[in-house]
């Protein structure tokens, strides 16, 4: 079966903004369905000899990224303060190209915990924040986590972590091979009495649903997979959404505002196509998936009278309790070589302060995980008041490379209700459309946890035998790739945009289904969320067309 | 040679992936995948780079001095630094070409390099022309300062991009740092690695 082509003027039964890892999902179950789905997206269509590994392009050239020069956005520490043209990396930096971030995304595919989902009530509230429990819980998710881990594809080691929350099946494929990194971890974290284990990663450990086997490049953080082993939505999704013969992708399409009509319901969306020409695409339902933030942005600036703060705004946090995920790391060398650019960035993980701990005085919990970080060139110019910046000293760490690991920490953001996605006042992209403003300051329990997880870093590289252990500075986000909780799930509709099944409170035909839903930040790797979020709300959305409630 | 010189090689890469992909069942491309991608890698290759021939963005006596900041960075010794990287040809471009917005800010951040030095050492010709040791005790007055900064992001981004940017030269930097530029590996990766002897489940619950 071809993929479908709509004709100009024809009604879709679904239109999908957004074709990466919630998109893709969203696309694949509607269309598996039955239903007729358009996807949008804002970038090109990549085959897998076109991606590179190119430090310079992919990392300072926009290669796959959002490009600052024709979609620029602002960035202000406090509320009150005048946001400016972000010079470096964007503020909300994801990819755009069809399969989104979950093509250049590092991959590690934890599952949530329970406790992730009903913290507020466990631990109280955190003055300050909007500090919440989900609407739904671990175990209304399962099933969901399973099907990504199954469908799209995971490799782990079920059972592995005494801290993994229940499941109802293992791993559909292996755990990759370990690295060096990894058994480094793993021989410090043992030693201290912690319980390290085997990685999840969406990255297929073998031949899996007509995909290869990862060949070990070592390019997979900010780069696309030219092996088809990163279970990307590119990979997975998306051609078995193309399969049904009732899907259409449509990229280079750039949807500036979803329309509606005099009864308040979503009639389609407008969008420029690759040479700038305004189209109207119109469909029974919108589903918006375009990241944590270009969602918020997209219900902004769609205003109409009878929306005029934004559609599905009535509760005014659309944009707002942006999270982005602290962490932080350390850098360590080892007397023989690892050469951890080889192969996979995680094979290791310890989860043991996961949890928050009230006796420590702060919120917070996270993961450690052991890894290269970026390739040659990027981990050259990391910086840090703990290393060397030029000279032999610098030579002499560089020269250390293949000797040399870093142990990332992965940690909560707390929801902050002045963090948030906005529209800037003056600026405008290249389309001219209002360009986004991002406010972002860590809450401080944030950056306090961050530190804390460094020390038990340090002392597990200590404890693994590292020669030399160099810190990160612990410092305030200025920019993030975890795009999360803007327009939160609730029950309540005035303290949450979506309800539990991904609905808008205010507009009966527009579902939310990306980083925009959560309502904690998890401990620092949210796509495996993300994706069994998205299965969840396309098994309900389809239901509730099935039964004419949408 | 610029960036989009590289396309031809790149080309080959994508018309052999895509040949390969038009006639092959998904079955035999997953068996022999590994096989697959070092002869894609080997179709990438690249012609050497050509000796370069002179500056675009900067004149002769700031190149210099350019290459000499670089060549603290990161100095010359038993392996290669900046210099035999060509930092300073790759920053040339960069300026001219693909960072050429930096380009605003570069120039009268190396001016007023030159005149702090010229005030600090009244006696030196040129920052390019003084002793290492007088360049190492200068650096260190102005390494806190955005030009410096600046330039050590060129050179370290000169030393180990792709040499298709015109440092790195003949993949001079990677070398140095012991990075193997291959498309594809196998396990073991490294020293501990190959000793490690499997995952040993745990017996207990945690006790937290």
């Amino acid at each position: 079966m071809t993929a479908r082509r709509f004709k100009p003027g024809e009604t879709v039964d679904f239109a999908v903004v957004g074709s990466g890892a919630a998109g893709g999902v969203v696309a694949r179950e509607l269309s598996q369905a039955g239903f007729t789905v358009l996807v949008f997206e804002q970038g090109p269509r990549f085959s897998p000899a076109d991606f590179e590994h190119d430090e310079l392009k992919y990392f300072f050239l926009s290669g796959i990224t959002v490009d600052p020069s024709s979609s620029p956005q602002t960035f202000r520490r406090n509320p009150g303060a005048i946001a400016e043209v972000s010079r470096g990396t964007q503020p909300a930096l994801y990819a755009r190209l069809v399969g989104g971030s979950s093509n250049h995304f590092t991959a590690n595919f934890w599952r949530f915990h329970e406790i992730d989902f009903n913290e507020r009530s466990a631990l109280g509230s955190i003055p300050g924040t909007g500090f919440a429990d989900w609407p739904i819980s671990y175990q209304e998710l399962e099933p969901y986590y399973t099907k990504v881990e199954w469908e799209v594809g995971v490799s782990g080691l079920a059972y592995a972590s005494p801290f993994d929350p229940p499941r109802t099946k293992p791993y559909p494929m292996p755990p990759l091979p370990v690295k060096s990194s990894g058994v480094l971890l793993e021989r410090g974290a043992r030693k201290l009495g912690l319980h390290p284990f085997p990685a999840p990663m969406a990255i297929a450990s073998q031949p899996f649903r007509g995909r290869p086997a990862c060949i070990h490049c070592g390019f997979c953080m900010g780069f696309g997979c030219e092996a088809r082993a990163k279970s990307s939505s590119l990979y997975t999704m998306i051609p078995e959404a193309e399969a049904t013969g009732r899907c259409e992708v449509r990229a280079r399409s750039y949807v500036y505002q979803v329309a509606t009509n005099a009864a308040g319901r979503a009639t389609g969306v407008h969008y420029f196509d690759g040479d700038k020409r305004e189209h109207f695409q119109r469909a029974r339902a919108v589903v918006l998936s375009a990241n944590g933030a270009e969602t918020a942005r997209l219900l902004l600036n769609s205003t109409s009278s009878r929306f005029a703060d934004g559609l599905a705004n009535s509760s005014g946090l659309v944009g707002k309790y942006l999270m982005f995920n602290q962490g932080v790391g350390v850098h360590a060398a080892f007397e023989h070589e690892l050469n951890e650019y080889k192969s996979v960035q995680v094979t290791r993980v310890v989860h043991d302060f996961y949890d928050s701990d009230p006796k420590r005085g702060f919120y917070g919990g996270g993961g450690i995980d052991a890894r290269i970080g970026p390739q040659p060139a990027i981990w050259a110019m990391s910086s840090g008041s703990d290393l060397p910046r030029w000279g032999a000293d610098l030579k002499a760490r560089i020269e250390a490379f293949p000797r040399s690991m870093y142990s990332a920490g992965h940690t909560t953001s707390l929801a902050v209700e002045t963090n948030s996605v906005s529209i800037d006042p003056k600026l405008k992209d290249a389309w001219g459309i209002p360009a986004m403003r991002v406010t972002y300051k860590d809450h401080p329990d944030d950056l306090a946890f961050t530190r804390f997880l460094q020390d038990r870093q340090v002392e597990i590289m200590q404890a693994a035998g590292a020669q030399k252990v160099w810190r990160d500075d612990v410092q305030d986000s200025a920019w993030g790739v975890h795009l999360l909780g803007t327009c939160r799930m609730g029950n309540d509709p005035a303290a949450s945009v979506i309800d539990k099944y991904h609905r808008t409170h205010d507009v009966p035909n527009l579902f939310l289904c990306d980083g925009s839903s959560f309502v904690t930040s998890g401990r620092g790797q949210p796509t495996m969320t993300i994706q069994a979020l998205a299965f969840r709300a396309a098994d309900h959305i389809g239901r509730f067309a099935k039964r004419n409630e949408i | 040679m610029n960036p989009a010189d590289g396309d031809q090689d790149d080309n080959s890469r994508r018309s052999f992936l895509l040949s390969s992909g038009g006639f092959l069942t998904g079955v035999w491309i997953a068996a022999q995948w590994p096989s697959i991608a070092a002869a894609a890698h080997h179709a990438e290759h690249r012609p050497a780079i050509a000796d370069p021939v002179g500056f675009d963005f900067l004149n002769a006596a700031d190149a210099a001095d350019v290459e000499a900041i670089c060549s603290q960075i990161v100095p010359s010794g038993a392996t290669p630094g900046a210099r035999e990287a060509h930092a300073v040809y790759f920053i040339d471009r960069a300026l001219a070409t693909f960072f050429s917005a930096w380009a605003p800010d570069f120039r009268p951040g190396l001016v007023d390099f030159q005149a702090r030095f010229r005030a600090w050492d009244p006696a030196a010709a040129s920052f390019a022309k003084a002793e290492p040791e007088r360049q190492f005790a200068y650096l260190k007055t102005v390494d806190a300062t955005p030009f410096f900064d600046t330039v050590r992001t060129l050179t370290l981004l000169g030393m180990f991009s792709s040499p298709k940017y015109g440092g790195n030269y003949h993949g001079s930097g990677w070398t140095m740092m012991g990075f193997a530029d291959q498309h594809a590996f196998t396990p073991p990766f490294g020293y501990y690695d190959r000793e490690y002897i499997g995952f040993v489940p745990y017996s207990t619950e945690p006790s937290a």
